[in-house]
């Protein structure tokens, strides 16, 4: 935001950066190799669903966009709402990089619809040796990823494991370099 | 049906506050000019308010979050605040402010910081209970978007010479007197007079930019959270709740009052010209207006 921007108290919501999504597709085999992280066959996509017929309609086409290929591809597709009024599209494929191509969609139709600004993140949800949830969140706004290891007990996250696979992933992902932008998101439901 | 594009345009309001800071610009020059002309004692006020200005960005949260009775709580003692504000602040772009509750029966929230980096926003207990989920999130976004307008730092400064005025205006027997050359010192009596005209013009301003700047807040919170009924709705709740509940816990100080969400202690008595908060019907209005752009009806 500009210095006028400020004076003025002018304020647009951030449009998606550069996406860099597809860097998880190319990431998820050393995930899997060298840190032990296989993906849980699940994936997620979570916005801001806005009550106007044109928004509905949007998204009442991507999800039959996302039906059609899912059928080809055999990517499942789930929508919940959750307790703070996000709209959470679940994308289930044991293909991984189906998964990413399945958010992308998602995140394309929006986009091309003029809601980019209403995305909140993608989820890629991923199971440790341990049989421990491991998540990575894109975050569309700043075109960068971080991971999220919740602790167990209620809203405790492991903040070491955290650090540790961001120096593990070393550049094959886009980081977050602001910690305090690795905003946790609790209840995943995947 | 194309994407409605107008959504939180609102040309007006920008020009508005425009003229309003080129005003309180063009009245503060007229100061400066004369706070030269009365010379030394007119440079010391100018420093000494710097001063106390310096002290109020940088050091006054803490001890406002106290006055307020607020205190900041971790994300284990409102998980369901601190997990609300996270996601605004993945929408809105912003770092996470310390968040702060207020034990108060009085339904409000506010924000304070000079920076996004440093800011805090804080919510009574009162407004967590009365307001459902979606419009608590609706006042939670508008204090957001103040710490990103960076509210408090524009006041503070919109009010830098208007606190030299005053200064002037309170001690101005120190500027005349004292070495029995009063006739040879025509410029501190010309100083108080304008002083004095800056003060109240400025006052005026103040007071209008700062209705301005909470209109801007209202309209970012409907584009961060796409819901602009949802926080019109809240207002009417709160402002509803604020008349029933005595207002006994009116502690806080003047410059406080304008990051209020809702201003305490707003009567009928006072004329329009003098409230910090735009009246609720023109809020709301403005948020009618808004979701009117979102659902594509505007004319």
């Amino acid at each position: 935001m500009g210095l006028f921007d400020i004076l003025t108290g002018k304020r647009k919501v951030k449009q998606p950066a550069e996406s860099r999504l597809f860097a998880m597709s190319t990431a998820g085999v050393h995930l899997d190799m060298s840190m032990g992280l296989t993906s849980s066959g699940k994936a997620a996509i979570v916005f801001q669903p806005l009550a106007t017929t044109d928004f509905e309609s949007i998204v009442t086409d991507m999800e039959e966009v996302l039906r059609g290929t899912g059928e080809e591809t055999g990517t499942g597709v789930e929508k919940t709402d959750d307790s703070f009024g996000y709209r959470w599209m679940i994308l289930s494929d044991p293909e991984y990089e189906d998964l990413v191509v399945g958010v992308n969609v998602v995140s394309q139709a929006l986009q091309d619809g003029g809601y980019g600004e209403r995305i909140l993140c993608a989820v890629f949800a991923f199971r440790d040796a341990k049989d421990q949830p491991v998540y990575w969140i894109y975050n569309y706004k700043r075109g960068a990823y971080y991971p999220f290891v919740p602790a167990g007990g209620d809203q405790r996250r492991d903040t070491e494991r955290e650090l540790r696979l961001k120096a593990q992933i070393g550049s094959e992902l886009p980081i977050e370099a602001e910690l305090e932008r690795w905003f946790p998101l609790w209840g995943i439901p995947i | 049906m194309a994407r409605p594009t107008s959504f939180g345009k609102d040309t007006g309001l920008q020009v508005r506050m425009t003229i309003t800071m080129f005003l309180l610009g063009l009245v503060y020059v007229v100061l400066v000019v004369a706070l030269l002309a009365a010379g030394a004692n007119g440079v010391t006020v100018a420093i000494i308010a710097a001063g106390l200005a310096a002290f109020q960005l940088f050091g006054s949260d803490k001890l406002a979050l106290r006055a307020m009775g607020a205190r900041e709580v971790s994300p284990a003692e409102a998980p369901e605040l601190h997990a609300m504000i996270e996601r605004l602040c993945i929408q809105a772009d912003l770092p996470k402010p310390k968040v702060a509750v207020a034990d108060t029966r009085m339904p409000n929230a506010f924000a304070l910081g000079r920076s996004p980096k440093s800011a805090t926003v804080c919510a009574t207990t009162g407004i967590m209970e009365q307001l459902s989920p979606a419009e608590l999130e609706g006042v939670m976004a508008h204090e957001l978007t103040h710490v990103a307008n960076r509210d408090v730092l524009v006041m503070t400064l919109a009010g830098f010479f208007a606190t030299i005025a005053a200064y002037v205006v309170q001690f101005g027997f120190l500027f005349g007197g004292g070495h029995g050359d009063d006739d040879d010192n025509p410029s501190a009596m010309v100083l108080f007079l304008v002083s004095i005209v800056v003060y109240v013009v400025s006052f005026l301003l103040m007071q209008a930019l700062s209705r301005y700047r909470e209109f801007a807040a209202d309209r970012g919170a409907a584009l961060i959270t796409g819901r602009p009924s949802a926080l019109a709705s809240a207002l009417q709740t709160i402002s509803s709740g604020m008349h029933r509940i005595p207002q006994r816990d009116l502690r806080a100080s003047q410059e406080l009052s304008a990051f209020y969400f809702f201003p305490p202690g707003v009567g009928k008595a006072i004329g329009g010209l003098f409230a910090t908060h735009p009246p609720m019907e023109k809020r709301i209005a403005a948020l009618e207006r808004l979701e009117r752009q979102l659902q594509g009806t505007a004319a």
